[in-house]
């Protein structure tokens, strides 16, 4: 579904992504972690076109991202997206934030589109917030309704940004409970995250990526439990000592 | 004395309201075209195209570097030397509308560029075209930046647009130039056409300003 060969990046002199060769299969869930400015966000972002790739070949869903016959509008829409900071319109409200996109480029009527958002906020336990404007909305469930406005395009492949690192601590596991529950119906997921609990619920592997390249590659049990190279010991050292 | 000149004065209202007339009219026709010349142009300058953008900057920097007096004069003497024929009245809107359409220009790419680029990129990542991105989610937020500065330039080109007085155009000014001929009081005379050219304009400086507190009102709300 998702396949690296190779993929190099540079931001100017810095090599951000270096040969990263690594491919996620239809239905997997991957945990991508490692220290702040290992390049695990770029390597996301590379997925969907909001980086490019300076240097080697992915392949998403079948298409080759920046290549130029790729379309990458089109292949966007079966690709969403999570960001950190949520990213909601902040001059919509929680519903059209979710159902401005199958308006607009699913084409889908306007009212099956809302019936179907309100459906998916529902799911994420808005019921209450369909007309409610993000400033109006907690962290969590700004965050909820940008899980809710990526799902409502039914994509292939869902992009979890750390999703949960700009929120506060009581607020973390209403997300982490969507995701659970999204990861749960069978869908190819990617999130970068730092939180254990929901890789050893739910991933299937986990990938510790340092200074740009994978370190290392296990099930969440194995990494957790016995990793296998000095730096993502000293890692996890430093995000279980609290 | 007095009361002769004042005589006279109420004797030409018909011609101050031509004046007055042909500024509101002239004003009205190039800030609707200029608006939307220049949002258009703010899009595109804002746009992905460096060629374009460059193009672009580089009109809006020489309009803006240049007197408008000077402009008209080249439209309205200079073009028909090059075969171009203009009456004074569409020299005075095609003039006018491109200055208007620079300075509107440079006040929406502003805008523009006061949209997070989080958002471009939620919009993105939804699959959203570039048209679609600027419609739904970019153009929508920029207009809170837009709009008070926006309304305050449609001040500053109501008042400009008496240079058209230079080519023959009678507007508000050009009567106060034919009635002071009549009526030998400048102060007089020049004080209403300034007072007419107040009340065109005190209404929007009075919108601007509600507006300006609507967006930091807007803004406070916002803060996260």
């Amino acid at each position: 579904m998702i396949e690296f060969r190779g993929v190099n990046k540079w931001f100017g002199p810095l090599h951000v992504l270096k040969d990263i060769t690594l491919s996620v299969e239809p239905r997997e869930v991957v945990v991508v972690c490692g220290p702040s400015g290992s390049g695990k966000s770029t390597l996301i972002r590379c997925i969907n076109g909001l980086e490019t790739i300076n240097d080697g070949d992915l392949v998403v869903d079948g298409q080759h991202v920046g290549d130029r016959a790729t379309n990458m509008t089109q292949l966007r829409t079966e690709i969403g997206f999570v960001f950190q900071q949520f990213n909601l319109y902040p001059h919509k409200t929680a519903l059209e934030n979710v159902a401005l996109a199958p308006i607009h480029v699913r084409k889908i009527p306007r009212a099956e589109a809302k019936s179907a958002g309100r459906e998916l906020l529902a799911k994420v336990g808005l019921a209450d917030k369909f007309d409610a404007y993000p400033a109006e909305l907690s962290g969590g469930q700004q965050q909820r309704v940008a899980i809710a406005r990526s799902l409502c395009m039914r994509p292939k492949i869902m992009l979890f940004d750390e999703p949960t690192s700009a929120l506060d601590p009581e607020m973390i596991s209403e997300v982490l409970d969507v995701m659970v529950a999204v990861a749960e119906e069978s869908m190819t997921m990617m999130v970068v995250t730092h939180e254990m609990g929901f890789a050893r619920k739910v991933a299937k592997r986990v990938v510790f990526i340092d200074a740009g390249a994978i370190v290392e590659t296990g099930t969440p049990e194995e990494f957790f439990s016995h990793p296998r190279t000095e730096r993502s010991r000293a890692f996890l050292s430093k995000i279980l000592r609290h | 004395m007095i009361w002769q000149q004042l005589h006279s004065l109420i004797g030409s209202y018909p011609l101050a309201l031509r004046g007055l007339g042909m500024t509101v009219v002239l004003s009205l026709i190039s800030l609707a075209l200029g608006t939307l010349i220049g949002f258009a142009l703010g899009v595109l300058r804002a746009g992905d195209s460096r060629t374009l953008s460059g193009v672009i900057g580089a009109w809006v920097d020489l309009i803006r570097g240049t007197p408008f007096l000077v402009q008209i004069f080249l439209i309205f003497f200079i073009l028909p030397e090059l075969g171009v024929e203009l009456d004074a009245f569409t020299a005075g809107i095609i003039g006018l509308t491109n200055l208007a359409s620079c300075f509107i220009c440079e006040i929406v790419v502003a805008g523009i560029r006061a949209v997070p680029t989080g958002q471009v990129e939620a919009a993105l990542a939804s699959g959203l075209s570039r048209w679609q991105r600027m419609r739904q989610v970019v153009l929508p937020q920029a207009m809170r930046v837009v709009l008070p500065p926006l309304v305050g330039q449609y001040v500053l080109l109501i008042k400009d647009s008496s240079v058209v007085s230079a080519i023959g155009l009678t507007d508000l000014t050009r009567v106060g130039w034919l009635v002071v001929q009549r009526v030998p009081n400048g102060l007089l005379v020049f004080a209403l056409v300034g007072l007419a050219y107040f009340i065109v304009c005190y209404p929007l400086i009075l919108l601007a300003s509600r507006l300006e507190k609507r967006l930091g009102a807007a803004h406070a709300e916002v803060q996260l």
